[in-house]
């Protein structure tokens, strides 16, 4: 017997995993980590319980991130990940779900195949793939149902995007495999070579969601961090100004913003001019860094707002495309072509 | 009796069969299905997606590592 399983939305981030059921909303929310037993193979823990883990497990277990530069990096792991994130959500043998999956604009066909085949044998009926950005734009509800420029910029743990969309498609997209989680190993390293001390990356994690930011701001602190004397070996503490974290994340920053510089390079004229009025919409956690909007809008001349919901404008985006699956169908990847 | 059931049944069959071709050869309606999506994307259509938005959950504790000071 087959019970009618409730379709789900998945944003399938290189940070956190969002799931999305239909009719009911968003009902998962996790970092998209998974703790296993480097022996056995046995999975131990997976999302939040798994991301506390990070850089603190004894030798026979290794907490890991199965996704990097929103690519799967081990389909087998990604595959029980998202096995079990589907089982915490109501989806067993008995139902089977289809399922629509968010992804990097950029991802090959090799790793599209790879994350379809993953949502399959986890337990979905159908699966297909929708772009980060056109999501995000369905999710922070810009009027792209409008022949009018909408340009949304999607800031991830691994990859950012830029996207010009009118009437319900891409015009223009420009994206590169760098995000937030770039900023971290920034951090990392800039602290490893120039306080001599080794940190990981939650700390640096930490370091930039306190006083990490790409342009100056009005009330700025310094941190204490602690970590490992690279010479010594014994715990040491320094202190971090954000002067030198802006300093180590420059290139990560720039690197972003030459992306969006060059998506606007690409669009339309008829829709460049819409985007000074509209302005541009900011999306992902890695937008939420302090002063990236302001120096985006510096660079660009371009106003930047912040969607609503940041962290949730993707997810809700595919929720949107699983709510409507028949009218909708036509805005998955390889559908328009 | 016997010719009258064969004729039914050959009539239902040649009915069965002309709606099946007419259903295989009809296309999807360019100008339909564009206009479909067009209007599933429109702020009402997305409205009761977006209102199902609950508040975030707070982000896990932090533990040691970074203090602003």
């Amino acid at each position: 017997m087959v019970l009618m399983a409730r379709d789900l939305a998945i944003d399938l981030g290189t940070a956190n995993t969002l799931v999305y059921m239909k009719g009911r909303g968003i009902v998962l929310n996790e970092p998209s980590v998974i703790a296993l037993n480097r022996q056995t193979g046995e999975v131990l823990a997976t999302g939040r319980e798994a991301w506390q883990m990070i850089g603190r497990t004894p030798g026979y277990i290794v907490a890991v991130r199965p996704l990097r530069g929103g690519a799967i990096t081990d389909f087998e792991i990604t595959e029980r990940m998202i096995r079990l994130l589907l089982q915490r959500v109501g989806v067993s043998r008995f139902t089977r779900p289809k399922v629509v999956i968010c992804v990097p604009s950029a991802i090959t066909e090799v790793e599209r195949r790879a994350v379809t085949d993953a949502a399959r044998r986890a337990g979905a009926a159908d699966a297909n793939l929708i772009e980060q950005p056109m999501a995000a734009a369905i999710g922070a509800d810009l009027p792209i149902d409008e022949p009018v420029g909408n340009m949304v910029i999607d800031i991830g743990g691994g990859t950012s995007e830029t996207a010009v969309i009118s009437l319900g498609g891409i015009v223009a997209l420009e994206a590169v495999r760098v995000g937030s989680f770039d900023i971290d190993a920034a951090i990392q390293n800039y602290v490893r070579r120039e306080h001599g001390i080794a940190i990981g990356e939650r700390t640096a994690e930490e370091i930039k969601v306190a006083i990490g930011s790409a342009d100056p701001t009005p009330d700025e602190n310094q941190a204490e961090v602690r970590g490992r004397d690279l010479m010594t070996g014994l715990p040491k503490t320094v202190v971090l100004t954000p002067e030198e974290v802006r300093f180590a994340i420059e290139d990560v920053v720039s690197s972003m913003v030459a992306s969006v510089i060059r998506c606007l390079s690409k669009a339309p004229p008829e829709l460049s001019q819409d985007f000074l009025v509209r302005g541009m919409y900011l999306v992902g956690g890695g937008g939420l860094l302090r002063g990236l909007a302001e120096r985006i809008e510096r660079e660009t001349q371009v106003p930047v707002r912040r969607s609503n919901v940041p962290l949730e404008a993707v997810v809700l985006g595919a929720g949107h495309v699983i709510e409507h699956y028949e009218a909708l169908k036509g805005m998955f990847m390889g559908a328009r072509r | 009796m016997v010719g009258v059931v064969i004729a039914v049944l050959i009539v239902v069959v040649l009915v069965g069969g002309f709606l099946l071709v007419a259903r295989s050869r009809r296309r999807p309606d360019g100008v339909d299905s564009f206009r479909r999506q067009i209007d599933a994307l429109s702020p009402d259509s997305r409205r009761p997606t977006i209102d199902k938005m609950k508040p975030a959950e707070p982000p896990a504790d932090d533990e040691d590592g970074a203090h602003g000071t």
